[in-house]
């Protein structure tokens, strides 16, 4: 294990000290307040019991009643709580301690007292944001191999694009991306999450859909990585996964439903019969056994499943 | 020469006028357009190609089929056709084990087979290589004298190394050429070499990013000052035309640029009137240019 890890695994467990030690004041303030309610409505339910007297004056009772459990609740709580933050420092304290205990441990193996200083000022930054921390790395950027798909790597492999491995994230592609100018999309992230088999990450990111496929990167990538192949496969995977845009599904529908992405209108029809051509132009809009034939792909290949569409219904789901 | 014209979608069900100057530009040529008889959207590869790889394939082997049948290469005017059905072509040829599971849910679906032989082309490049530019320019009756923005749109010249026409992707002059046997000026712009911003399913996932795209190249032509837009690409086309008309209406600019594939501008130099065009069609008006034509 390493120093920074061994430091991380201390502070996290001085962490859940802190919160395990508030979470049991909260719950001693919770039942301080339960037992003087249910002593007051005790007092209340006596009263009307012993003494025959008229509804409106009980009413009068219960409110008074209330609002003598509401005063003496606040204070309890107020001063319940104070106890557990003044409980914190001390705590706080002892988290000291133990990062002094691994500093001394370190500058006695003589390790690299920088990395322990870099590790020190991160958690001084989350306790105070005006520190002049300079990373951007967050507790949650961490990633584990939990986090890891070795075989959504291997998809670009098999699918000819073992270029992926080639990458060594100079930059040159997001330089020139246009979408990199304008939207969250990072290509060259992108492109080492893939290699990483960060799948999750890679599938769910919404900007993978922001490439135009303009082959900027791909034209300039001085390690000729098929770049946007890579974003290709990498969506097919997220259309697996159910990340669709409607608009695209739509799109697929069309072809589907007429052989087309753009299929014919009855302004272009007309506007083909006046300029001499035929109405419907000699593609699968003029011959229905080819229409049929596109539709048998779609539906071996599953692609209807893919963007739910009802062969049966011919629409959208 | 005969050549198997593959038509898409948005040019033939969109901006038929391209299609018809092609036709009248090709007769002129003595080179036949023979049809591919019903060939599909090639498909898509901003949706088919990101959805499901398997799927486009296939699709793009059934056209690719159809001009193997006919023993021609392909032509298409439209720079997403070109990727797509270039792409696959490319794919099935280099992946033997791709090409038999293409090819098996081929059999299972159709009567035809993906064997490698036909070649996929770009309208424009065929005009260059094959036609050339002097005999382009015997077909031309009018000195057009325009002032227009080339737009390359991106999947036809990349990626160069899979695509193989001799040409810069940085700095290319094969369309600046092909525009200016016109007449027309080809003026230097900023980020000529960017995308519309319609690609990859952007138009139809997030049409603000597409519009920001779009907008940074108009307000490039802007300050260059040109009469129109010429590309080589339906798509992009589309883009450029409704795609103003939202770039004005989101942004509150007055943009006005006409928008011409190359086929339209060569129909005006070889004199084809306006409807035949079918710039009647497209939301930007082109009288403009047309009056500073004649």
């Amino acid at each position: 294990m390493s120093v920074l890890d061994t430091l991380k695994s201390l502070i996290g467990r001085a962490n859940k000290d802190i919160e395990e030690n508030l979470s049991k004041e909260a719950e001693s303030v919770e039942e301080a307040a339960d037992a003087i309610q249910t002593s007051s409505e005790e007092e209340i339910e006596t009263k009307s019991d012993s003494e025959t007297i008229s509804e409106e004056e009980a009413a009068e009772e219960v409110a008074e009643a209330e609002e003598e459990v509401e005063a003496e609740e606040a204070p309890v709580e107020e001063e319940a709580v104070e106890e557990a933050v003044e409980e914190v420092p001390e705590e706080e304290v002892s988290l000291d301690n133990a990062e002094e205990s691994i500093d001394d441990k370190l500058s006695e193996d003589e390790a690299p007292e920088e990395a322990v200083e870099v590790a020190v000022e991160e958690e001084a930054s989350e306790e105070n944001e005006e520190s002049d921390n300079m990373t951007l790395l967050k507790e949650n950027d961490i990633y584990s191999m939990d986090d890891i798909d070795k075989e959504f790597t291997q998809k670009f492999v098999d699918a000819g694009i073992e270029t992926v491995d080639h990458c060594f994230q100079c930059g040159t592609c997001g330089g020139g991306c246009p979408s990199g100018r304008r939207t969250p999309y990072r290509v060259r992230q992108i492109v080492r999450k893939c290699l990483l088999g960060l799948r999750e990450e890679v599938v769910s990111d919404p900007a993978l859909w922001m490439c135009t496929t303009c082959y900027t990167c791909q034209e300039r990538c001085p390690r000729s990585v098929k770049i946007v192949d890579i974003i290709k496969m990498a969506r097919n995977e997220a259309a697996k996964a159910g990340y669709m845009a409607d608009a695209h599904k739509a799109t697929g529908s069309f072809v589907i439903k007429t052989g087309h992405g753009v299929p014919i209108n009855d302004k272009t029809k007309a506007l083909r019969a006046d300029i001499g051509l035929p109405e419907l132009p000699p593609t699968v809009h003029a011959f229905p056994e080819a229409l049929e034939e596109v539709q048998k792909i779609c539906a071996a290949c599953e692609f209807d499943k893919l963007i739910g569409f009802n062969m049966e219904t011919g629409e959208l789901e | 020469m005969e050549i198997a014209y593959f038509l898409g979608c948005i040019m033939n069900n969109r901006y038929p006028g391209i299609e018809k100057a092609t036709r009248i530009l090709f007769d002129k040529l003595d080179i036949e357009l023979k049809d591919m008889e019903g060939a599909s959207c090639c498909p898509a590869p901003g949706v088919f190609g990101s959805f499901d790889q398997t799927t486009w394939a296939t699709i793009a082997a059934r056209n690719l089929a159809i001009a193997e049948e006919m023993g021609a290469e392909i032509m298409t005017e439209c720079n997403g056709c070109f990727g797509s059905l270039r792409e696959c072509d490319h794919l099935l040829k280099e992946n033997p084990a791709k090409k038999d599971e293409i090819n098996a849910i081929l059999a299972e679906t159709t009567d035809k087979q993906f064997k490698g032989e036909t070649k996929v082309r770009h309208f424009a490049e065929i005009l260059y290589n094959d036609v050339g530019l002097d005999k382009l320019s015997e077909m031309f009756t009018k000195d057009l004298g325009i002032n227009v923005a080339v737009h390359y749109g991106c999947h036809f010249l990349k990626p160069t190394a899979e695509v193989g026409i001799e040409e810069s992707a940085e700095n290319p002059t094969i369309l600046d050429e092909l525009v200016e046997i016109t007449g027309a000026k080809s003026v230097p712009y900023k980020n000529k070499m960017m995308c519309c911003g319609a690609g990859g399913g952007l138009r139809a996932r997030d049409i603000d990013v597409t519009l920001s795209y779009t907008k940074e190249k108009l307000d490039a032509m802007a300050e260059a000052g040109v009469d129109a837009i010429v590309e080589v690409c339906p798509f992009c086309h589309l883009q450029f035309d409704v795609g103003q008309t939202e770039v004005n209406a989101k942004y509150g600019t007055d943009f006005a640029f006409p928008v011409m594939h190359l086929a339209q501008l060569y129909g005006l130099a070889m004199g084809l009137s306006a409807d035949e065009l079918t710039f009647d069609a497209q939301l930007i008006d082109a009288a403009p240019v047309l009056e500073k034509i004649e």
